[in-house]
């Protein structure tokens, strides 16, 4: 898995590459974990590049919204590939998690 | 006929990679559909990261051993000589309460007709999945 954070005008989109999985998720939970003390909203994850996520990965996902929500943060998914996005409907969390097609479409909304 | 292939891997995360690119493997060779793979796949994943987590308590000086056996289902087999499991007490979280954890079970479950644990064994665990052929594995034999 890899792990890219770039700003976008004082906000900060991570992209997440690769497998998101037990052995990888305490990275992925480490950076969002900061980026959530620092209180930075909204965030936004691009998922493009994601191509296996497990319940280890979707925990570190709900931990970082529960933690933005506290200070009323936004985080939004960007590109979520079709058999990810599955997995998150299987578990109805996408009623929880705002989700967009593109980063200009999270961005107007 | 029945036929099986075992692999033994560390109990560590790091080798949960391993034991997915197996799983879809066997699971492409048994005839399943993609969106079945998948399924698969998460399911045996999640299967071994309770081995790690909750049998072997985050050792990863141990063994998992998982044994595929394709026959009329496709059945895998998951043993490890750590803490035994209550099966009882394995239930996942509601799926309406939005809570970190909780979902590994629930993504066995869908996938896999059977999910018991052999209580003949007497050391550790050895959890028993199996998936029953069905109507979507049918039409990929047939070369969809």
């Amino acid at each position: 898995m890899k792990i890219e954070i770039a700003d976008n005008n004082g906000t900060k989109v991570i992209a997440v590459s690769g497998d998101i999985d037990m052995y990888t998720s305490p990275d992925l939970r480490k950076e969002l974990l900061v980026l959530v003390q620092k209180k930075i909203t909204p965030l936004y994850v691009d998922f493009r590049g994601v191509s296996y996520i497990d319940s280890s990965g979707i925990a570190t996902f709900v931990e970082g919204l529960k933690g933005m929500m506290t200070y009323g943060g936004k985080l939004k998914f960007i590109g979520i590939p079709a058999h990810i996005m599955e997995i998150f409907c299987f578990a109805k969390l996408d009623r929880v998690f705002e989700m967009y097609g593109t980063l200009n479409d999270a961005c107007n909304s | 006929m029945k036929e099986s292939t075992v692999i033994t891997v560390p109990s560590s995360p790091k080798y949960l990679s391993v034991i997915r690119a197996v799983t879809a493997s066997m699971a492409e060779t048994y005839g399943m559909a993609n969106k079945a793979i998948e399924d698969v796949k998460l399911a045996v994943d999640e299967a071994c990261s309770n081995v790690i987590k909750y049998a072997y308590k985050g050792d990863t000086g141990q063994r998992i051993v998982v044994k595929f056996v394709l026959g009329k289902g496709f059945e895998v087999v998951i043993e490890d000589n750590g803490a035994k499991a209550h099966p009882e007490s394995i239930e996942g979280r509601s799926l309406d309460e939005v809570r970190p954890g909780g979902l590994g079970v629930h993504f066995i479950r869908r996938v896999f007709d059977v999910f018991a644990f052999d209580e003949k064994k007497k050391k550790g665990n050895r959890l028993r999945l199996i998936r029953h052929r069905r109507g979507e594995d049918e039409d990929r034999d047939r070369g969809q």
